[in-house]
């Protein structure tokens, strides 16, 4: 929570700081929400130029933005906001948009935009029912998807409820990412094995990829080349080092129970 | 038949599964469901999967024109769906891809380097390299198509004739 701008109900005229603020974070959201970088930037030059900014000039990376305009007076202004954090949220990529189209369109004073761009940042996540059942059915028929049989899916749905919250608990305790891969792949391995161990799977690799899936950078490493393809070089590099550090930490931790099962002599 | 058709339906419930963790709401999920299914038969033809799991014995096999042609498909999907709805054709971009991405590939490529298998993970990692790129070339090549022929703008004005027709 970072907009401290005016805030509802407040009727003081807007300055170009305000404009400046309010373009940034709205940048900054859409980053951490898993926009794409044309899209961040697109957002804060949108926002600027439609509330009067002039020669607005963005540059946004997957860690970080840069944004400088000239306001009314005809000073130049800029900021830098850091993106610490990225997960895929798409209800708050369509709020923003939806945002930015009334701004452009005039029917949204600054005060109002950034009063409901503090709604959008502190709207809360999925709900935690809906949540555990998509988990669960999304690897779940991921693995009936990758040809398992039900009672691969059922294990890997297990895993599914387990990492649904696990991700969230260590995302709230501020733990690294790849520390939480690397515990997710080691959990995934592990419930696939000893469900195989006590014969309640046939095929633990499937169990383990329909699993994976909720973790695996796919989209990450298909947006780093869109990235890469649109121009933004910095940004799709950025990219591309996340998703292989995501796949090499849920590789270690699928690995290391993988070895563990080995050396006690289990059969893959 | 069914098991021609099965993997389509597991298509739609897994990705519509992930859409809702990935906050899509309720009258969104729908499109996304339709585009990932569809978008995987349409990999499944161009890939030649569809007519070797069909055994007509025809002999055509390129993962990487599939990735290619599919992304092509689900991106200007989206485009339509997205101008239909009135919403950023993102959403359903990145949702409808979820059974092409090659999250698995990745996963292989490190658990076999972490493994000691290089040859394999080599292979698996360019294989890996070469969806990723083929898919986001489909994207971009939709996005610049959809940006000639103003599919957004055909597509708005298809449909408000369609809704004002009542007027």
């Amino acid at each position: 929570m970072r907009i401290p701008v005016g805030g509802r109900g407040q009727s003081r005229p807007p300055e170009a700081e305000d404009f400046l603020l309010l373009a940034a974070d709205a940048a900054r959201l859409v980053l951490e929400s898993g926009g794409e970088t044309y899209r961040a930037e697109e957002t804060a030059q949108s926002i600027a130029t439609g509330l009067g900014a002039v020669d607005v000039e963005c540059f946004a990376t997957p860690t970080g933005i840069v944004l400088s305009f000239s306001g009314p007076d005809g000073r130049v202004r800029s900021i830098v906001r850091r993106v610490s954090t990225r997960s895929l949220n798409l209800d708050r990529i369509t709020r923003t948009e939806e945002l930015v189209r009334e701004v452009v369109a005039g029917t949204l004073e600054w005060d109002e935009a950034a009063a409901t761009l503090g709604d959008i940042e502190s709207s809360p996540e999925v709900p935690l029912l809906p949540s555990l059942a998509a988990a669960a059915a999304g690897t779940g028929f991921f693995t009936l998807f990758f040809g398992g049989a039900w009672n691969d899916a059922l294990v890997a749905a297990f895993s599914g409820l387990i990492l649904s919250r696990m991700t969230h608990y260590l995302a709230r305790r501020r733990i690294s990412d790849f520390f939480t891969n690397l515990a997710g792949g080691a959990l995934i391995a592990a419930v696939a094995l000893s469900a195989k161990g006590m014969g309640l799977a046939a095929n633990a690799d499937l169990a383990i990829l329909g699993a994976a899936m909720y973790l695996v950078p796919g989209v990450a490493i298909t947006n780093a080349i869109r990235d890469t393809i649109a121009g933004d070089l910095v940004a799709g590099v950025a990219r591309a080092a996340d998703a292989f550090m995501s796949a090499a930490a849920i590789a270690i931790g699928a690995g290391s129970a993988l070895g563990v099962w080995g050396l006690f002599g289990g059969r893959i | 038949m069914t098991q021609v058709l099965l993997p389509y339906l597991w298509t739609a419930l897994a990705t519509s599964a992930f859409a809702v963790r990935f906050g899509l709401r309720k009258s969104e999920l729908l499109p996304a469901a339709v585009g990932a299914a569809g978008g995987w038969f349409v990999f499944e033809l161009a890939s030649g999967a569809l007519l070797a799991r069909l055994a007509t014995g025809s002999s055509w096999n390129s993962p990487t024109l599939g990735y290619f042609v599919a992304a092509l498909f689900i991106g200007l999907y989206a485009e339509i769906v997205a101008a239909v709805l009135k919403k950023p054709a993102t959403i359903w971009i990145v949702t409808a891809i979820f059974p092409l991405v090659p999250g698995g590939g990745m996963y292989f490529t490190m658990l076999n380097s972490v493994r000691g298998d290089l040859w394999e993970s080599v292979r698996s990692g360019f294989e890996t390299l070469s969806a990723a790129g083929a898919i986001a070339s489909g994207l971009a090549v939709s996005s610049a198509l959809s940006r000639l022929l103003s599919l957004r703008s055909i597509t708005r004005r298809l449909a408000d004739r369609s809704s004002g027709l009542g007027r």
